[in-house]
């Protein structure tokens, strides 16, 4: 039993290794300064402001529906291995990024 | 009035929801991150331990928090969520140690219902996506580009409703989620989905596990090679994947918290709700898994989180408990245990209740709270002061005196410390392995007590006992001169500094010195009319070396006089009144203020503004710091002079926009004190106390020091009885036998100085305590304990019966006097016009306290008052009673004496679920709600119609984001009658999160002031993630 208890993982041999334990009986405080920020950075950039899409899933799914129904092509690309459909890109690439 | 309130934090959350590890300030440093409700603190894992590196303070309340690496980054961001559907992904920059905000969001919806077990955050391992679960029947994704940039999030049907967990499985080719979700019947089930991100839409998943265990209430996810997920139940843990299903039994319990232990997930800590701490291991041969094992390892608080740190240290961070570092040993200690707590992190949360006390009645308040839950419960005493950091101790009984010395007249720092006793003089020196140890001034008279000791100008040392005076070159060591006091008198006090000497001798005969090179001048002599007690020549006018001004406390008049030097002419005499006499006195100036402080023999303290070119002294105060005689030092700390009052109740006496102020030191009983700049221990003090020298450094001006009463049991309710010097708690124990799970409710009666159980009074099965009272009823001298109490049984939705305890305190033992029985829960007790006022369920009630023809005494109904949801809290002022409902907001109501009812006089018209209230005056009442909010409402006196009188008008609202548990009246800093702090009415609040909150109701021109201070810091200081 005892084998499982041991070998614990390591990342860096030296984190602990000089802890000078407190008495456990009296509670330390980990008190770090409080993070003041006064960059600019606090604030991220706009095109990573994210929001939820409008659309109501309801609507999504009659709006996919629809949009099936006029893409006769699509037989075609169901015919590839899940795999290779996954990235065959469907419109340009820069609207599958944005 | 009390409209303009100013609500500010004096103890920050410390109750630890969640942590993570990962390398976020670097690619090579290894930082734990935990959340604390609103707070997010980052720290750095090092040889000698964690390193707390910064604090952040987040707009909201924090309700998941991930750490994540995203594709081709070198270390990991930073994930969370707030409960109002708030997110960000923020990023350290090492190089100006700042937190970036990568990217933010709302993802709220306008509909929908939030989930009822909290919400769910969680990463895709592969970093494709994010998954929330903040709705019922909705999983929104948050997609990443392959750039790791987010895209716009969409939400996803999903079927089950009643939702308990969901995660991520690891290495799909597309992202998997698995959800344990709860059917119609009550069953438990997972079930797996693939993400389908082009069609914004789930795929069935490659597996599914019908009918799992009752109480199954965690998805741990394994990573490959392995996969697959260990699911936790109250009864089995299993594990499930595509291909294979293992399950094995366990104790019944219920597992809050998890931690990996290795990369690969074939080791994993559970805590279970009793603090326990397993080892679940994952056995397998090569990639198949062949079982589970569970060994116990031992007890920790009991667990919110996990997070295995580095080479077998563990955080185990806690709601209920104090916070731990652990470390898991490879052999079990006597007891059985693999686990050692190497650090224990203060968490006053929940605080449930508390009360403000003043047991050193110095008008300093102290909090007591009932903090902790189940078997981590405990007592906090939480009071405002000053520490001192030990550096180093020694026993040694029976200081007299003590006395720093440097070893020439510009070293930087103190090489001596002379310690006086009875019947002789020691002197130690720091050597050069930075020890005290003993060592010799040859030139001293070590064979007598010390009077006093200075460092005296042209490297030299001055010793004064009560023969003589003794001047010693301080490189040599030796006697250059001493000054022998004439036969058949002895020195009985003396003081000195660089170049001046003054003492007295028996008979009230005055005798000043001057200090020359290696000759010691007497000047001047004066002979007084009763003997002196006390002698100061600090020097504080513009020459740091001498001293225009002598101040000397007298015995039989009980004054004290300013005598000019070098002229021993007397300049202005105070008389202190009383009968007790001065027995220190001290020259010193703050922020450019000159002083005078007098302290006398039984703890009281006079200070005068002295004016230095003049003498006089005007502007007469007096305080209490304590009991005994007190002896005033001065000492410097960052630059700054203080003075250290040591005493029995050790107090520093500091200055702050030019008043003087005063401040608890967190140290018992003081003898002496005297300030040891050493160059091992720089801006220390050494302090003696009865039987211990210790050297110690002091911490910042003015902090909160907390000492904990285990009590292995929760506290629910807690009140103070000044009278009896004792506090009775309402307390839950939790009992596990063999088959079932017993609670039992006490009030125990504790000391108010040791905190010991003195007495305990169990209530009955099912019996609960809901609220404790101590008062003194009409026609009676008596103080009572009033307890509440309400019998919980499981088949009715409110309780339908409860009890009024009233119990006296005899012998130390809670003695029961009445009882009366009530038609509900008792959720309130107060003092009002000498009767009991109750608040039971729905409705007020007034007890009369009757005596009975045999002596004996009862409760008698008086009147009551229905109209309420549930009246749950209940403050009382004159006649007036404000009465906080369960949902209904506040209502107020008036006791009407000619009539004997109790009537409704306005109420506020607002639905707010109400968890504190207080009264702040007449007029001005506060509230605060279960949405996290605090407001006031104003009676309306002045109204037109009786309608607009019947309208309690909201004043003021602020979203503090903490739920308050209870407001108490009252401070924690001491209140002296003559400051302007003393003016300003103030209560106290305690949370869920164990943060003590105070709202000081200002006058309206500050009001003003904060407010524009407040709105011209945002402009400067941003929010994180905002």
């Amino acid at each position: 039993m005892g084998s499982q208890f041991g070998d614990w993982p390591s990342f860096n041999p030296h984190n602990f290794s000089q802890l000078r334990p407190s008495d456990p009986l009296i509670p330390s405080e980990l008190t770090a300064a409080t993070y003041h920020p006064t960059h600019d950075r606090t604030s991220a950039p706009p095109d990573q402001v994210i929001a939820t899409e409008a659309t109501n899933i309801l609507l999504r799914k009659f709006y996919q529906h629809a949009e099936d129904k006029f893409r006769p092509k699509r037989s075609a690309s169901e015919n590839l291995t899940p795999g290779h459909g996954r990235k065959q890109p469907r419109g340009s690439p820069k609207d599958a990024i944005s | 009035m009390s409209s303009w309130n100013y609500a500010v934090t004096a103890h920050k959350p410390t109750n630890v929801t969640h942590s993570c590890v990962g390398n976020f300030t670097s690619p090579h440093e290894l930082n734990l991150i935990i959340a604390k409700c609103t707070r997010i603190e980052i720290h750095l894992l090092t040889p000698q331990g964690l390193q707390a590196m910064v604090d952040v303070p987040i707009y909201g309340r924090i309700a998941t928090v991930e750490l994540f690496r995203p594709y081709g980054e070198a270390q990991d961001f930073l994930f969370i969520a707030t409960e109002r559907y708030k997110f960000c992904v923020l990023q350290w920059d090492a190089e100006t140690s700042d937190l970036i905000t990568r990217a933010m969001g709302d993802v709220s919806d306008r509909i929908g219902r939030p989930t009822d077990n909290g919400q769910i955050g969680i990463i895709d391992p592969d970093c494709r996506l994010i998954g929330l679960h903040l709705y019922d029947g909705l999983f929104k994704v948050i997609p990443f580009d392959n750039r790791g940039q987010l895209k716009e999030a969409f939400n996803i049907r999903l079927e089950e409703l009643q939702v308990l967990d969901i995660k991520f499985l690891y290495g799909c080719s597309k992202p998997t989620i698995v959800v344990l979700y709860q059917d119609s019947k009550d069953a438990r089930h997972v079930k797996t989905y693939e993400v389908a991100l082009k069609e914004k839409d789930f795929v069935e998943g490659p597996w599914s596990q019908n009918n799992l265990d009752n109480g199954a209430g965690l998805i741990i996810p394994v990573p490959m090679p392995l996969g697959g997920v260990i699911i936790i139940g109250e009864e089995t843990i299993v594990y499930c994947s595509a291909t294979a299903f293992k399950a094995i039994p366990t104790r019944p319990s219920i597992t809050r918290a998890y931690g990996r232990v290795d990369a690969d997930g074939s080791r994993y800590l559970l805590s279970d709700h009793a603090g326990l701490l397993h080892l679940l291991v994952i056995t397998h041969e090569k990639e198949r898994v062949t079982g589970l094992k569970i060994e116990l390892l031992g007890e920790t608080s009991i667990a919110s989180t996990i997070s295995y740190l580095d080479n077998a240290f563990v955080f185990v961070g806690s709601n209920y408990g104090d916070s731990q570092l652990i470390k898991l040993n490879l052999q079990p200690d006597a007891k059985g245990s693999y686990v050692e707590v190497l650090e224990r992190y203060v968490n006053l949360g929940p605080i449930v209740d508390f009360c403000v006390v003043d047991l050193e009645r110095q008008g300093q308040g102290q909090v007591v709270t009932c903090s902790g839950a189940y078997k981590d419960g405990s007592l906090r005493i939480v009071r405002n002061g000053i520490g001192i950091n030990e550096q180093a101790s020694v026993e040694l009984q029976g200081i007299k005196g003590m006395w720093s010395l440097r070893s020439s007249t510009d070293d930087l720092y103190d090489t001596f410390l002379v310690v006086s006793f009875i019947s002789e003089t020691r002197i130690l020196a720091m050597n050069s392995d930075d020890e005290l140890e003993e060592t010799e001034i040859e030139g001293f008279d070590s064979q007598v007590q010390t009077l006093f000791c200075h460092d005296a100008v042209h490297n030299q040392l001055l010793q004064v006992t009560a023969s003589s005076v003794r001047l010693v070159n301080s490189t040599s060591r030796d006697l250059c001169h001493d000054w022998k006091a004439p036969s058949g008198f002895s020195v009985n006090v003396a003081t000195a500094n660089a170049t001046q000497v003054l003492l007295a001798t028996g008979g009230g005969h005055l005798v000043y010195l001057d200090i020359g090179d290696g000759v010691l001048t007497e000047v001047k002599h004066a002979q007084l009319e009763y003997e002196v007690s006390c002698l100061d020549i600090n020097p504080i006018g513009e020459n740091s070396n001498s001293s225009q001004l002598a101040a000397v406390g007298m015995w039989t008049d009980m004054s004290v006089r300013i005598f000019s030097l070098p002229g021993l002419d007397l300049i202005t005499k105070e008389h202190l009144g009383g009968e007790v006499i001065p027995r220190s006195v001290l020259l010193c100036a703050f922020e450019g203020v000159s002083y005078l402080l007098c302290a006398l023999g039984d703890g009281h303290l006079f200070n005068f503004l002295l004016n230095l070119s003049t003498g006089e002294l005007s502007d007469r105060k007096k305080v209490s710091l304590g009991t005994q005689p007190i002896t005033l030092r001065t000492f410097s700390s960052k630059n700054t002079t203080h003075v250290f009052a040591a005493s029995d109740r050790p107090t520093v006496i500091y200055s702050s926009n030019k008043k003087l102020l005063y401040s608890n030191v967190n140290l018992k009983e003081v003898s002496h004190m005297c300030p040891f700049n050493s160059a091992a221990f720089p801006d220390s003090l050494a302090i003696a106390k009865e039987d211990e020298l210790t050297i110690g450094t002091i911490d910042d001006i003015q902090k909160l020091h907390i000492r904990t009463i285990p009590l292995g049991e929760q506290p629910r309710r807690i009140a103070h009885q000044e009278q009896s010097r004792t506090f009775a708690i309402c307390c839950m124990k939790y009992g596990q036998s063999s088959t079932e799970e017993s609670e039992m409710h006490f009030v125990r009666l504790l000391d108010d100085q040791t905190f010991e159980f003195i007495s305990t009074y169990p209530l009955d099965t099912y019996e609960y305590g809901c609220s404790i009272l101590s008062c003194t009823f009409a026609d009676d001298s008596n103080s009572y304990y009033c307890l509440g109490t309400a019998y919980v049984l499981q088949e009715e939705s409110e309780p339908s019966k409860g009890r009024i305890l009233v119990f006296a305190v005899e012998d130390g033992k809670l003695q029961l006097i009445a009882e009366k029985e009530t038609k509900g829960a008792v959720y309130s007790l107060n003092a009002f016009n000498g009767k009991l006022l109750a608040a039971i369920n729905q409705k007020m009630q007034l007890y009369k306290w009757m005596l009975r023809d045999d002596g004996s005494r009862e409760l008698q109904s008086e009147c009551g008052h229905h109209g309420h949801i549930i009246a749950l809290y209940v403050q009382t002022r004159g006649d007036f009673i404000v009465v906080g409902d369960l949902m209904k907001s506040i209502n107020l109501l008036i006791y009407k004496h000619e009539e004997g009812a109790i009537e409704e006089r306005a109420r506020d018209h607002n639905a707010n679920w109400m968890t504190a209230v207080e009264i702040l005056d007449d007029d001005v009442y506060l509230g605060a709600e279960n949405n996290f909010n605090i407001f006031t409402v104003r009676k309306n006196s002045e109204g037109a119609t009786d309608e607009e009188r019947g309208r309690l008008e909201v004043v003021g609202e602020y979203h503090l984001g903490e739920f308050i548990n209870r407001f108490r009246h009252g401070s924690l800093v001491m209140r002296l009658p003559d400051s302007d702090v003393g003016q300003i009415p103030t209560v106290i609040y305690g949370t869920v999160n164990g943060v003590i909150g105070v709202i000081a109701s200002l006058p309206h021109e500050q009001y003003l002031f904060l407010e524009k201070l407040q709105s011209n810091l945002v402009k400067v200081i941003k929010g994180v993630g905002v």
